[in-house]
C-alpha cells in the first residue's frame, strides 16, 4: 500500500500533467501555442454567456390535420379526373383526426356508389414514405350508406410525427442559421419536441417570429375584377377562389389551387433592386420554372400573386412570359426582414406550426456577471477550506490542499475532454466537491491519528489509515455517485449541469485524495524520516 | 493544531437519548408535511409556469414605475445581484386575455389556453420596451415556462429523487444488510422532508436548482450514514459480545471528529456560494446548509437509531479481516 514503484509515480504525474494541459486554455489564451496543445476552453452554458433557450412542440393534431389536408387534395384530384357528372361527387369534412367523405349523388335506384369510391380511394392510399410498416397510410372504412371515414392508425401517426420532427429540425436550422455558421444547438426531446439553444443571440422575439411561421409559399392566379372583390367582401366568394389580404396590394381574390408551390423553389436569398431597396430573389427548380413559364405565357396582362402564409406579398402584372425560373419579390422590406423572409422561403414549409413551451433568455452582461461571481465563490471557498485543513492537520492538511487543487484542475480537464457544458449550478457542484473532497482525506487522517494513539509506528499507522479508510471512502462515494448519475439521466437543464460536475468531482476526488495525497505523504516520510505525524 | 482542542476520545452516550432523537425527528417531519400542506411551496416558474423578467434598476426603471406603467397585475420586486447592482424582478403568470390583443382573442379557446403564457410574456416585454425605451440588451433575464413543461419538470424531478433513493437503498442493502439500508434511507427521507419543510416555512422559491440541492443533500446524508455504518460493522466484528447500544456509541464517537470536520469544510464551501455566488444560487445554497446540518444529525439519531432498533447483526455477511492486523485489546 505504501510502495510507489517508478511506473506508478510516472502514471500519477502523467495524469496530473494531462489535466494541467487540458485545463490550461481556461486560464491562458492558447491561440499562439503550438498545434499539439488543446486550445478550446470549457463550453459555457447559456446562463454563463448569455443567449436564448427555446423549447418548442410540434402539436401531433396539427401534423395529422395537415397530412389529411394533403390527402384531401389527392382525393379531390383522383375524383376530378372524371367529369362533373361523375356520380361520386363528394365533400370532405375534416374533424381533427378523421376525415369524412359524404357522397352526394345517388344513382337512379337511390344507392350511393360507396364501393366504387372505396376502390378509388384504396388506389391512392399508398404506404407512408419512410414509414416502418409496409401497410397503407390511412384506414378507410365505410361509415354508412353514403359516407366513408378516413382515419390515421397509430403506426402511421408515429411515423408521421417522427417525419415531422426531423423535417422541422431541418427547417428550424435552415431558418435560424441559413449560412450554417452560428453556434446553435438543436436537440430533439421526446417524440415531438425540439430544444433550441442559441448562445449570444440577443433577440428571442426575432427567433420566435422566424420559427412561428408556416413558411407556406404559393404563386396563385388572381381575379382582379372589383365587382368580384366587393362581392367576396360582402360574403359571396367566387367558387374556387379565396379572398386574401396583402399590406401592399389590399384585398384580392386568388385562385384556390396554386400554380407553383413552395416545393418548386430551389433557393431564395436577399438582394437589392434597381433603387437599392432590399428585395427577395428566388430561383425555381426545373419543374417550377416550367410551370411558371407556362402560367406566365398563358396569362399575360393579368396579375400574379405571391402568397406567403395566406398573406399576399406582392401581385405584379405579368408583362411577358418569364422563362428561366428566376423570380423576385419587391416591397418595402428592411434588410433584416428580407433576409428573414428569404430564410423562411428557402427553408421550406413546416409540417405543422410549432408552439413555444419554454423560453429562457439571459443577456450577455448577466452571463459575465455570473461567471465572475461563480469564480469568486470558488476561489473564496477553496481558500477557506484550505486554511481550515492546514489548521486542522498541519503538514498532512497541506498535502490534502494540494490534492484539492489537483482535483479542480482535473475536473476542468475532464469537462474539456467530454465537451460537457459548464453552467452556474455546475460551478456550485464544483464548489460542493471542494467541500466534500476533503472528506476522504479527513477519514484517512482520523484513522492515522487513532492508530498513532494506540501506539503504532508512523509507517504502520499511515498504512492502516489508508487501508482501512478505503472501503469507507468507496462506499460513501459510490452512493453519492448514484445520486449524480440519476440526476444526469433524469434531470434536465440546470440539474444536468450540476450532476456532470458532481459526478466528475467524485471520480477525480477519489484519485487525488487517495492516490496523490498518499504519494506525497510517502515521499515526505521517506525523505525526512518522519517519526510521527502531528495529527 | 485546531484538532488538538477537540477531545481525543469523546464518550457521548448518543444512544441513551435515541428515543428523544427519533421523537424530535418525527415531530420535525410531521411539522414539515403540515407546513407544505398549509402554507404550500413557493413554486418558481420552472414548476408553476409563467414568466420572470429581470431588469437593471435605473433612475427611470424602478419598481414603482414598472408597477404603475405596466398593466396586468404583475408582481414586481427589487433584488440585488452578486455585484451589488439593484435589479427589478417582475413575475407574472397568464395575463387577462383582454390585454393580449385582438389577434389573440381571435384564436380558438383551446389554443388561447395553450399560448396564453407565451403571449403574456411577449405583451410584457413589448410594453417594457415601449414604456422605458429599452433594448433587448437591457432585459437581463427573461424566462417563460408554459404550463405543459412546468408540470413535466416537476414530475421528472420527483422521479429523479425516487429513483436515486431506490438505487442507494439497493447498494447499502448489498454492501451491509437490509436494516442498514432502511436506516440510511429513513435518514435520507428525513433530511429531504425536513428541507422541503424549511422551503415551506421560509417560502424560499422551489425550482429546478432546488431539486439539485435536494439531491445533493440526499447524497451527503447517505455519505454520512455510510461512514457511521462502516464503523459500526467494524467495531461489531472486533467485539462480538458487546451490547449493540455500546457498539453504536463507540462507532459514532470515533467518527465524530471526522463528521464535524467534513461537515465544517462543506459548510464553509457552501457559505462561500451564499456570500459570493449571486442571487441565482442563494436559495439552493441555503437549502444545502440546512440539509448538511440535519444530515449530520440524522446519520446519528435517525440512521443509527433505526439500525439499532432493527438489529445490528441481521444477515451479516462474513467479512474477511484485514490481514496483518490483530484485534485491538
Amino acid at each position: 500500500m505504501l510502495q510507489f514503484p517508478p511506473w506508478k509515480v510516472l502514471l500519477v504525474f502523467a495524469v496530473l500533467a494531462w489535466g494541467v494541459v487540458m485545463a490550461l486554455p481556461n486560464v491562458v489564451n492558447m491561440s499562439g501555442a503550438p498545434g499539439f496543445l488543446p486550445k478550446k476552453s470549457v463550453n459555457l452554458g447559456l446562463d454563463l454567456r448569455g443567449g436564448v433557450y427555446l423549447e418548442m412542440e410540434i402539436p401531433p393534431e396539427e401534423v395529422i390535420h395537415s397530412r389529411l389536408e394533403v390527402f384531401a387534395r389527392d382525393v379531390r384530384s383522383a375524383f376530378s379526373r372524371t367529369s362533373d357528372r361523375d356520380p361520386i361527387y363528394f365533400q370532405p369534412e375534416l374533424h381533427g383526426r378523421t376525415m369524412v367523405i359524404k357522397l352526394s349523388r345517388p344513382d337512379a335506384e337511390g344507392n350511393f356508389p360507396v364501393d366504387e369510391a372505396l376502390k378509388r380511394l384504396d388506389r391512392i392510399n399508398t404506404p407512408l414514405e419512410g414509414g416502418l410498416t409496409s401497410g397503407k397510410t390511412y384506414e378507410i372504412t365505410r361509415a354508412g350508406t353514403d359516407s366513408i371515414r378516413i382515419s390515421v392508425p397509430q403506426a402511421s401517426e408515429t411515423a408521421m410525427l417522427a417525419d415531422a420532427l426531423s423535417k422541422t429540425m431541418t427547417i428550424v436550422r435552415r431558418r435560424v442559421d441559413p449560412e450554417g455558421v452560428a453556434e446553435i444547438s438543436l436537440t430533439p426531446s421526446g417524440n415531438n419536441r425540439i430544444v433550441l439553444e442559441a448562445p449570444g443571440e440577443p433577440d428571442p422575439q426575432r427567433l420566435k417570429d422566424l420559427l412561428s411561421r408556416d413558411g407556406k409559399m404559393t404563386f396563385n392566379l388572381v381575379e382582379s375584377s372589383p365587382a368580384e372583390i366587393a362581392a367576396a367582401q360582402a360574403g359571396v366568394v367566387k367558387p374556387g377562389y379565396r379572398l386574401l389580404q396583402g399590406p401592399e396590394t389590399g384585398p384580392l381574390l386568388v385562385r384556390d389551387i396554386p400554380e407553383v408551390v413552395g416545393s418548386d423553389i430551389a433557393s431564395a436569398s436577399q438582394g437589392n433592386d434597381e433603387a437599392n431597396r432590399p428585395q427577395i430573389n428566388f430561383r425555381l427548380n426545373a419543374n417550377g420554372a416550367r410551370k411558371f413559364y407556362e402560367t406566365t405565357r398563358n396569362n399575360v396582362g393579368k396579375p400574379f400573386a405571391i402568397v406567403l402564409d395566406d398573406v399576399i406579398m406582392s401581385a405584379p402584372r405579368i408583362n411577358d412570359a418569364i422563362p428561366g425560373g428566376n423570380v423576385r419579390i419587391t416591397g418595402s422590406f428592411t434588410i433584416t426582414e428580407a433576409q428573414d423572409l428569404a430564410a423562411i422561403i428557402a427553408a421550406g414549409e413546416m409540417p405543422a406550426k410549432v408552439q413555444f413551451l419554454d423560453q429562457r433568455v439571459v443577456s450577455s452582461t448577466l452571463g459575465e456577471d455570473s461567471i465572475e461571481s461563480g469564480f469568486r465563490a470558488a476561489v473564496v471557498g477553496l481558500s477557506l477550506v484550505a486554511f481550515f485543513m492546514v489548521l486542522a492537520y498541519g503538514l498532512q492538511g497541506l498535502f490534502a490542499v494540494l490534492s484539492l487543487v489537483a482535483n479542480v484542475v482535473l475536473i476542468f480537464a475532464a469537462l474539456s475532454l467530454l465537451g460537457a457544458t459548464l453552467t452556474l449550478p455546475g460551478i456550485a457542484g464544483i464548489i460542493l466537491t471542494i467541500g466534500m473532497a476533503v472528506d476522504a482525506n479527513v477519514l484517512v487522517f482520523e484513522r492515522i491519528r487513532e492508530e498513532q494513539q494506540s501506539g503504532r509506528s508512523v509507517w504502520t499507522a499511515v498504512q492502516a489509515g489508508y487501508e482501512r479508510a478505503l472501503i469507507t471512502i468507496l462506499d460513501a462515494n459510490i452512493t453519492t455517485l448514484f445520486a449524480a448519475i440519476i440526476l444526469y439521466t433524469l434531470g434536465s437543464g440546470p440539474v444536468k449541469g450540476f450532476a456532470v460536475t458532481l459526478a466528475l468531482g467524485i471520480v477525480t476526488s477519489v484519485f487525488t485524495a487517495f492516490v496523490f495525497t498518499r504519494m506525497l505523504t510517502v515521499f515526505w516520510m521517506k525523505t525526512f524520516k518522519t517519526k510521527r505525524f502531528a495529527v | 493544531m485546531l484538532i488538538k482542542y477537540w477531545p481525543k476520545e469523546t464518550k457521548v452516550p448518543f444512544m441513551r437519548y435515541r428515543y428523544v432523537g427519533v421523537a424530535l425527528s418525527m415531530i420535525m417531519m410531521v411539522a414539515s408535511i403540515y407546513l407544505v400542506m398549509t402554507r404550500g411551496l413557493n413554486l418558481g416558474v420552472d414548476f408553476a409556469g409563467g414568466s420572470v423578467i429581470e431588469l437593471r434598476q435605473t433612475d427611470t426603471v424602478t419598481v414603482a414605475e414598472v408597477r404603475s406603467r405596466i398593466p396586468g397585475g404583475l408582481t414586481v420586486n427589487s433584488a440585488t445581484d452578486s455585484n451589488g447592482a439593484e435589479l427589478v424582478v417582475i413575475r407574472f403568470g397568464d395575463l387577462d386575455a383582454g390585454l393580449l390583443g385582438e389577434e389573440f382573442l381571435a384564436l380558438p379557446e383551446e389554443t388561447q389556453a395553450e399560448r396564453a403564457s407565451a403571449a403574456s410574456n411577449t405583451f410584457v416585454v413589448n410594453s417594457l420596451k415601449q414604456e422605458f425605451n429599452l433594448t433587448d440588451e437591457d432585459i437581463l433575464r427573461n424566462d417563460s415556462v408554459g404550463p405543459k413543461v412546468s408540470g413535466e419538470l416537476f414530475r421528472e424531478g420527483l422521479i429523479a429523487l425516487g429513483v436515486a433513493t431506490l438505487m442507494m437503498f439497493g447498494y447499502i442493502a448489498f454492501r451491509y444488510s437490509w436494516s442498514y439500508a432502511v436506516g440510511g434511507i429513513a435518514a435520507l427521507v428525513h433530511d429531504a422532508i425536513g428541507t422541503i419543510g424549511l422551503f415551506a416555512l421560509l417560502q424560499i422559491q422551489f425550482d429546478l436548482t432546488t431539486i439539485a440541492a435536494l439531491l445533493t443533500i440526499i447524497g451527503y446524508s447517505v455519505n454520512d450514514s455510510v461512514v457511521v455504518f462502516d464503523r459500526i460493522r467494524e467495531i461489531r466484528r472486533k467485539y462480538k459480545q458487546m451490547p449493540a447500544t455500546e457498539v453504536i456509541d463507540i462507532a459514532t464517537n470515533q467518527t465524530l471528529s471526522r463528521t464535524m470536520l467534513t461537515g465544517g469544510t462543506t459548510l464553509i464551501a457552501i457559505l462561500a456560494i451564499v456570500l459570493f455566488g449571486g442571487p441565482v444560487l442563494q436559495g439552493m445554497s441555503l437549502a444545502m446548509i440546512w440539509g448538511i446540518i440535519i444530515g449530520t444529525y440524522s446519520s446519528i439519531y435517525f440512521a443509527a437509531a433505526i439500525v439499532l432498533m432493527l438489529g445490528v447483526d441481521i444477515n451479516r455477511k462474513p467479512v474477511e479481516d484485514t490481514p496483518g492486523f490483530e484485534a485491538m485489546p
